[in-house]
């Protein structure tokens, strides 16, 4: 991983948590992903992204309470930290930069 | 609740789970497992069993990829030591704060074990530090004289002949330059002021230079080279010269003997086996001498020192020389079938393990197992005082362990809570070490008053102080933290919480062994003090032959104007001091009890060829030595006023008699012995009796009638005692000093000079005795820790007993019981280990006691009693407090 940069699951997957508000755990994830962005994607690949969100310190957790459901396991809930909006909103800002910069009339042509 | 069955029928394949553990680190599996399993159900409702199934191993397969994660996951990781530290140091304080007592209790054990271990050490690295103040002492050795007569050794003497090192120089390459010291005493004058000096040497110019005695007047290369030269030390030129300069003063000698002072040396060191205030040069010695002090190969009374090149080995030395002396030698000493061997001794030895005939110090010599003893015992008092430490720790790990259950519980790792005890630990080690050095600086002046040593405070500034005590202080507190970090880390959270805690077993045991360990060393130094005290009191009160009760000794005149009229003033001295009604004898003779003889001559019977000839000590006596003494005759008579031709006549003791050879007393009377020239006759043998300290057994000696000028006068007081003696000395010294102008009235109490020679083994004891009483304070500090522990965890148990009706008694007995054992277990290994090395050390007397039991039943009993008195105290409190407040405790 170079620094702190989004790989582009990670910044889908940031956003999930975003939106799912209380409830971003990994399933959970996985079924918005694949609702609102149309991505199917193993289980184990939001695993992975949603760990290293939480190194990389974009992600908090904490454990949920424990259900009847998945064998009585506990969920590890997660949240998006402060310093996971600020990159959020940066890349938002980056690329609204970017679309701004591109010529009218090739946004005519699309 | 899914039923029984059906879940089994649900299950996802066992396999992916499996693969999943492996995947994950434990913390991570169950999240994941459960995500996993999430998915699983859902499937199973939507899709079937078979596709939920596939979808399920396909997910733990394609999880490999975040195997990383079980590395990464683990929540140790992350930096924090720092604030983990202050939060030891935190908690230590809060526990030392929380537990007064046991800390107090760990605190000055520890503290004083450091204290006494500090003097101990101090005193060793001094008593090891002799002669090393010598630039060269690495390959400065002196020449040991050993001779042998008929293949047998005779002595070894710490002088050597006058030629021996001139002719080492001439013949070894190895020898870079040697240097003879014949020591003398003599009556110094300067102007009027006289004293008698006993740190005279006459010593060859090279002496200054192979020792570092420095001169801060005068030059090292010819202050010593010209007769009636003398070198005098910085006290004694203040002593003479006051604020003068001494250069080129004259001073005498015994009034006879006039010479130059050519330089002033800095005073000689305390921890130099050789101390002079006066050196004077050899070549005045020669010219006394006809030269005999350059070239006699029998004459032994020269301390000779040679520096040797870098790099000799003294072993080959010795033996080259052997070879060498032997081609000079050998026709002579084949004549006297004798054989002269000389050894180089390194002179780092001699303080501690040098104990030759005519030694430098004797009264001064360092005893080599002492230093060694009491080096194993200040490692025995740290030792201890560690055991106290880890004892107190493990007998409260109870209290602490639901400490540990919940630091577990909030997710403490096993190294860290090590980390807790080793770095708490640490703090006590540290703390006892400042208090320690405290007790060090307020007690070093009782210290040394108590054991005649010179320690002072310098040590506190030197490096290698620093270094050494902090490395024995941190490896204590590392090791002393361990045992008890390892018991307290290693509980288990859940039984801890419970309240199950009782102690380990094995605990218990090493407990046990601990105290047992204190006890039996405590033992050891009682019994092993106790012994040295009797064997100490049995030879001062031996019967050692002579009597030395209420003797006075005035050293005689070194100043005498003419010989010839010694006698007749002796003779009137004699009789006014026989006037004073406090005075019942007068006796004068060239040595007394206690002060070695250096007069040594060649003896024979007359019949005898010339070969047959051996070496006697000689003490002269006159006509009132013997009875002075009350030295009885075993044959013959006494020499006497009244028979003009004693002058012919010799008296020898017991050990002589058979030493020249006859069968006994009676046989010797009247027989010739050849001695000096002439013939003389044997009148009488006296019996043995101890010339020297009862370390040795008497040794031949032959006793000639000697009238003249002699080195001590011995006054006999009255026996009753005498009720103003500084009247007396007056009366004495006035006397003195009018018959022998310009001397000093030098004096001492023969019993007090006798037994000086019982220096080493009193200092010895005393500093035995000292530790001794540290080691059983900090053993007490232990147990007394210990007991009151036990006690109180047995609170309910004493409470539930008094309920029922347990009288104070009883549960005293109770509570006392295991430490009695202990202690009786500890005295049965104590018992031999002093004996045995106790035997060792009383062979070092020729006259010792023989160990009695008592003393180890009295050594016992005393551990045990004070034992009992301290687990008594906490005992008792425990044992009477009220039954209702022991039954709530908890």
């Amino acid at each position: 991983m170079k620094g702190n940069n989004l790989g582009e699951l990670e910044e889908l997957v940031l956003l999930m948590v975003a939106s799912l508000g209380d409830e971003a755990y990994a399933v959970a994830v996985r079924e918005e992903l694949e609702k609102t962005a149309s991505r199917v994607v193993n289980i184990s690949a939001v695993h992975s992204s949603l760990y290293r969100l939480e190194d990389k310190g974009f992600l908090s957790s904490e454990f949920g309470g424990a259900t009847s459901k998945r064998g009585g396991k506990k969920k590890r809930l997660f949240k998006v930290t402060s310093a996971g909006f600020a990159t959020l909103k940066e890349s938002k800002e980056m690329k609204e930069q970017l679309w701004s910069n591109i010529p009218q009339l090739s946004f005519v042509n699309s | 609740m899914i039923p029984a069955g059906q879940n089994h029928v649900n299950r996802p394949p066992a396999l992916g789970t499996f693969l999943l553990r492996k995947i994950y680190s434990a913390e991570l599996f169950e999240e994941i497992h459960g995500d996993l399993l999430e998915l699983y159900e859902e499937r199973l409702e939507t899709k079937g069993k078979w596709i939920a199934s596939l979808h399920y191993l396909k997910d733990a397969v394609l999880s490999a990829r975040n195997y990383d994660l079980r590395r990464k996951r683990h929540y140790t990781t992350q930096n924090n030591s720092g604030a983990m530290i202050r939060n030891y140091l935190k908690i230590t304080l809060r526990t030392i704060s929380k537990n007064k007592v046991y800390t107090a209790l760990n605190i000055m054990g520890l503290a004083l074990g450091m204290a006494a271990c500090i003097f101990i050490m101090q005193y060793v690295a001094y008593e090891r530090s002799y002669d090393k103040f010598n630039v060269n002492f690495k390959n400065l050795y002196r020449i040991q004289y050993n001779f042998y007569r008929e293949g047998e050794l005779q002595f070894e003497c710490a002088a050597a002949v006058p030629r021996v090192g001139p002719f080492m120089k001439e013949k070894m390459p190895e020898v870079v330059d040697f240097a003879r010291a014949y020591p003398l005493s003599m009556v110094v004058s300067y102007n009027n002021i006289n004293f008698r000096e006993d740190r005279i040497h006459i010593a060859d110019p090279a002496f200054l230079k192979i020792f570092t005695f420095p001169l801060i007047k005068g030059d090292v290369e010819t202050c010593l080279t010209e007769p009636n030269t003398v070198v005098i030390s910085e006290t004694a030129a203040k002593k003479y010269f006051g604020d003068e300069d001494p250069i080129g003063k004259m001073i005498r000698a015994d009034g006879q003997y006039s010479m130059a002072v050519t330089a002033v040396a800095k005073d000689v060191p305390n921890n130099s086996h050789i101390k002079f205030d006066f050196l004077i040069s050899y070549q005045t010695l020669n010219n006394q001498t006809d030269n005999q002090s350059e070239t006699a190969w029998g004459w032994y009374d020269f301390n000779s020192y040679v520096l040797l090149r870098d790099g000799t080995d003294p072993v080959a030395f010795n033996k080259k020389f052997a070879d060498v002396l032997y081609e000079e030698r050998h026709e002579e000493e084949e004549k006297y079938n004798i054989r002269q061997e000389f050894l180089l001794q390194p002179i780092t030895d001699i303080h501690l393990s040098s104990n030759l005939l005519q030694e430098s110090e004797p009264d001064e010599a360092g005893d080599g197992e002492a230093v060694f003893f009491l080096t194993i015992i200040a490692a025995f008092i740290l030792v201890i005082a560690w055991i106290n430490y880890i004892n107190l720790s493990t007998a409260r790990s109870v209290e602490r362990a639901k400490e540990v259950g919940v630091r577990k519980v909030m997710g403490a790792f096993k190294a860290q809570l090590i980390g807790q005890f080793i770095t708490e630990s640490l703090v006590m080690n540290l703390l006892s070490f400042v208090l320690g050095l405290v007790i060090v600086t307020l007690g070093i002046n009782q210290f040394n008053a108590l054991t005649d040593a010179s320690l002072d405070l310098s040590f506190l500034l030197s490096a290698s102080f620093w270094g050494v005590a902090m490395l024995v202080v941190f490896i204590g507190s590392f090791l002393s933290g361990l045992y008890p970090a390892f018991v307290l880390s290693s509980y288990q959270p859940s039984t801890v919480l419970k309240g199950k805690m009782t102690g380990k077993k094995g605990g218990i045991l090493l407990r046990k062994t601990l105290v047992i360990f204190q006890f039996a060393s405590s033992v050891c130094l009682i019994a092993g003090t106790l012994i040295v005290y009797q064997q100490l009191s049995f030879v001062r009160n031996l019967d050692l032959g002579f009597d030395m009760t209420e003797t006075l000794v005035v050293k005689g005149p070194g100043v005498f104007a003419a010989d010839s009229l010694y006698g007749s003033t002796m003779q009137t001295f004699r009789n006014e001091l026989l006037q004073m009604p406090e005075i019942t004898a007068l006796a004068s003779g060239t040595n007394v009890p206690g002060d070695e003889i250096f007069w040594a001559n060649g003896i024979k019977r007359a019949e005898e060829p010339n070969e047959a000839r051996k070496t006697i000590y000689i003490a002269g006596v006159d006509y009132d030595y013997f009875p002075a003494y009350d030295i009885r005759f075993v044959a013959g008579r006494n020499y006497d006023r009244t028979f003009g031709t004693d002058t012919g006549s010799l008296i020898l003791n017991e050990a002589g008699a058979k030493f020249l050879g006859f069968a006994s007393a009676e046989e010797a009377i009247n027989q010739k012995l050849s001695w000096g020239r002439g013939n003389k006759t044997i009148v009488g043998i006296v019996e043995d009796y101890n010339q020297m300290s009862a370390k040795t057994k008497p040794t031949p000696l032959l006793f000639p009638l000697v009238t003249g000028r002699s080195s001590f006068f011995t006054i006999k007081l009255d026996k009753n005692g005498v009720s103003d003696l500084s009247q007396l000395f007056d009366k004495v010294e006035r006397t003195y000093t009018a018959y022998f102008p310009g001397n000093p009235f030098d004096y001492f109490f023969l019993d007090d000079f006798f037994n000086r020679q019982y220096n080493p083994e009193k200092k010895f004891s005393r500093v035995f005795t000292l530790f001794a009483g540290f080691a059983i304070v900090i053993a007490c500090l232990g147990l007394f820790g210990l007991s009151s522990f036990n006690a109180l965890q047995k609170t309910k148990e004493i409470g539930i007993r008094k309920a029922i009706g347990a009288d104070v008694g009883h549960i005293v007995m109770l509570l006392s019981k295991e430490f009695v054992y202990l202690v009786l277990f500890a005295n049965l290994i104590a018992w031999p280990a002093t004996w045995f090395i106790m035997n060792n050390w009383l062979d070092n007397f020729a006259y010792r006691i023989s160990i009695s039991p008592m003393i180890f039943v009295i050594a016992g009993l005393l551990v045990l009693v004070i034992a009992l008195l301290t687990v008594g105290y906490k005992t008792m409190s425990t044992a009477k407090s009220d039954p209702v407040k022991a039954l709530r405790y908890e």
